[in-house]
């Protein structure tokens, strides 16, 4: 405690002092540099999502280029360890960001196990976090079946008992029962076998989804969790879920967690018009390359925490400008403009921060302060006004479904709570 | 039943409270074995056969890679960790050349198959065989007669060393393997269905199992396998070469995990850089399961652990299964600690 605060003196001495020397230099030159830090699995089996989200945000920093006389610049970490998401890589990204004083706030992380890690260490600086992605309901939110399942609780990841963690894809209390509801009204099924990878966002997602399906009438069967430390073998579970009368899967995973390999198992046991629905953490290129070539069909369905952009007509303009910087499909991913939000709200809330500090550089609390504070921010995904715990008020989401080579958007729904 | 129930206790109990604790170990098993009977029988024939299948294909699959694991144990009491990346390397190397036999994604399964796939089993289990050879030159040979502890570490390096050159190759992504299997499921008569992609790849294991039992048996270069198994030192008077020996049970171990790469991507249709190090530590257990050193005895190793896992998945739950294969080794070993069908190790 003591030493926080020590560092929290350091970091305001360095501050003014930074604040101090530039203003002298001059009215028309730059007051400065504000970095703006990404933490997203940019390499191996997560890239395929991680670096088009980073792509995401990067783009919006480096369009925005100033803000209030000060230069931005956007600084990328990878919490990725041999390929997969990693929450102590993630905790040290963010203790690397503390000791640069230039950093005033994140844009990540995308999994909701790494953030569980991050929030403790960002919350004692205090860092800014917004994410694009995370949706495990407990980093936000009280349940009382928190600790048991996912380890912790929202008042234990932030030790400081203020909030500096934000987000603005729904929640999966939203993403699991969203699922549900399509499922069973929409595709009619009736029973369904659903499995999780028991990493707290695989569980917590598939949890919801059969609370709320079996809230609807329907029957779930064969609820298994599966050790993906390695990669299992599903092919008798497969069995025993067709056995028990399942006409569908819902897969509490993600792709690097094997998300879409019991699509592939289940070929000869399942027919191939059998549905396969799961989260956003299977909607990405690398579920349909593991799903293999009869299996990855147009029966695969993915939620996705975050409304489609391209419904949006007034992101036309940005999404363009996005996709000639970025021509290759590959780097626009399910949370590319999600993660431009957020980097958007980010430096949106700086310049508040710097407009009231006097157009000086400002603290982090301020521009926590500010986050907390952003009301009807019009993004591209949707217009955002976040409350005090860190959540969007009126969460959108869409569901997706696999149809000729890409993911397509063929629903979007927003939650009014 | 009883009698020989008797006997085993005999064999291991001395004192009145370890066979206390026996007899529970013993009902707690009755219990798990009355269980599942039960429960096989409630779901009919066709679903445990279908069972059975998966189990006996993912056993196969552990039965090729622990022959390597027992037959290099048996001949040179190493356990070479790398063994499960050379199965893993045989996948990917295969992946690698399959366009040179003209098999490419997207072709059907049908008899025109045949022929190139066997080019590539043997391509594929060449280039396995010639690069565990080159292992044991490198890693092992000049620490044959260093402290036991030197060339176990050698071994994790070199399972280091190639998991890390997979994961330079090609990443550490979930690659694609074709599918060349047929989908179909096969009547066994009587409703009672198995799929033929499981049979074929049992069939495939159980002919290169056999191979390697008639060849170890029968051929010269098998006697001298066994003669230095037996007595290195003896083995050299009587004229064996033995480092040939010894370069030719690294050769066939690896051929068979080459093998067991390609049944596994064509079985599981996918495979990753790191997948290798898990079937290893398997395989591993089924090699002492059926007594290490003992091929047989690997082979009725892995197909049991495949079977037990089998049955867990589809009948009990995927969260008891590490729990029933490693209660029944542990129990099986109380008993028989040299495995089911005995060791075979050098006499000291």
């Amino acid at each position: 405690m003591v030493r926080a605060r020590g560092l929290g003196v350091l970091i305001v001495a360095t501050l003014f002092a930074f604040a101090c020397g530039s203003s002298g230099g001059g009215g028309s030159t730059s007051k400065g540099e504000i970095d703006i830090a990404s933490d997203l699995p940019t390499s191996g089996a997560d890239a395929s999502s991680g670096l088009p989200t980073q792509y995401g945000a990067q783009f919006a920093v480096t369009q925005k280029g100033t803000v209030d006389g000060f230069t931005l610049k956007f600084v990328p970490f990878d919490d990725s360890v041999n390929g997969v998401h990693n929450p102590t890589k993630g905790a040290q990204n963010v203790q690397q960001m503390i000791s640069n004083t230039k950093i005033l706030g994140m844009v990540g992380p995308f999994n909701s196990g790494v953030a569980a890690a991050e929030i403790p260490v960002a919350n004692q600086a205090p860092l800014a976090m917004i994410s694009p992605s995370n949706t495990n309901e407990c980093l936000t939110l009280v349940f009382p079946y928190c600790q048991s399942y996912a380890g912790y609780t929202a008042a234990a990841l932030r030790p400081t008992g203020k909030n500096n963690y934000f987000r603005i894809a729904a929640n999966d209390t939203h993403q699991g029962p969203a699922m549900a509801d399509f499922a069973y009204d929409t595709l009619g099924v009736k029973v369904i076998a659903v499995w999780d990878d028991q990493e707290p966002f695989g569980l917590g997602v598939a949890n919801n989804f059969a609370t709320e399906f079996q809230k609807k009438g329907g029957t779930v069967v064969a609820r298994q969790g599966f050790d993906t430390s390695s990669k299992p073998d599903f092919h008798s579970w497969l069995n025993r879920a067709k056995a028990a009368g399942a006409t569908a899967i819902y897969a509490g995973a993600t792709s690097a967690t094997y998300g879409c390999i019991p699509r592939a198992e289940s070929q000869g046991i399942f027919d191939p018009s059998t549905y396969y629905l799961g989260p956003d953490g299977i909607g990405d290129a690398q579920c349909i390359s593991d799903a293999g070539a009869t299996m990855g069909n147009d029966h695969m369905y993915a939620s996705q925490g975050v409304a489609d952009a391209n419904s949006n007509p007034s992101a036309a303009s940005t999404i363009a400008a996005y996709k000639a910087a970025h021509p290759n499909p590959s780097d626009t991913a399910a949370y590319t403009y999600a993660a431009y939000d957020c980097a958007a709200i980010l430096i949106d809330s700086i310049d508040r921060a710097i407009k009231a500090n006097n157009g000086n550089m400002p603290t982090r609390q301020a521009v926590i302060d500010q986050i907390a504070q952003t009301n009807n921010f019009p993004g591209l995904t949707g217009t955002y006004t976040l409350n005090s715990t860190g959540d969007p008020t009126t969460p959108a989401l869409q569901i997706q479904q696999y149809k000729s080579g890409a993911w397509t958007t063929i629903k979007n729904l927003s939650v009014t709570s | 039943m009883a009698a020989m129930v008797q006997r085993l206790r005999g064999s291991v109990l001395t004192s009145p409270t370890s066979s206390a604790v026996n007899l529970v170990g013993l009902l707690v098993v009755a219990i798990a074995v009355v269980a599942a009977l039960q429960r096989i029988y409630q779901s009919g024939p066709t679903y445990f056969f279908q069972t059975l299948g998966f189990g006996m294909a993912q056993g196969a699959i552990f039965a090729l890679v622990a022959l390597g694991y027992t037959m290099v144990y048996g001949i040179i009491e190493l356990i070479n960790f790398a063994h499960g990346d050379v199965f893993t390397l045989g996948a990917f190397f295969s992946l690698a050349v399959m366009p040179l036999f003209g098999l490419t994604a997207g072709k059907a399964p049908s008899t025109a198959l045949i022929l190139p796939l066997i080019g590539l089993f043997v391509v594929t289990m060449l280039f396995c065989a010639l690069v565990n050879v080159a292992i044991e030159r490198v890693a092992y040979r000049p620490l044959r007669h260093a402290p036991r502890l030197a060339p176990l570490i050698t071994a994790i390096g070199m399972s280091a060393f190639l998991e890390g050159v997979m994961f330079i190759w090609r990443g550490p992504y979930n690659l694609a393997y074709p599918d060349f299997l047929p989908e179909q499921q096969i009547s066994l008569g009587g409703g009672v269905t198995i799929a033929a992609k499981a049979v074929m790849v049992i069939v495939i294991a159980i002919v290169l199992m056999i191979g390697l039992t008639l060849f170890v048996g029968r051929s010269k270069l098998g006697k001298a396998m066994r003669a230095t198994a037996q007595d290195r030192d003896a083995a050299q008077l009587m004229g064996i070469d033995i480092n040939r020996t010894i370069s030719a049970t690294f050769f066939i171990g690896a051929a068979l995990a080459g093998a067991g790469g390609i049944i596994y991507g064509l079985y599981y249709n996918s495979v990753a850089a790191f997948d290798g190090f898990q079937y290893g530590l398997i395989a591993f257990t089924a090699a002492v399961f059926g007594g290490i050193g003992n091929i047989p005895g690997a082979a009725l190793g892995g197909f049991a652990i495949g079977i037990i896992a089998a049955i867990s998945d589809g009948y009990f739950s995927v969260s008891w299964t590490q729990i029933m294969i490693f209660g029944i080794l542990i129990f099986v070993l109380v008993f028989r600690p040299t495995g089911l069908l005995g060791m075979r190790v050098p006499e000291k």
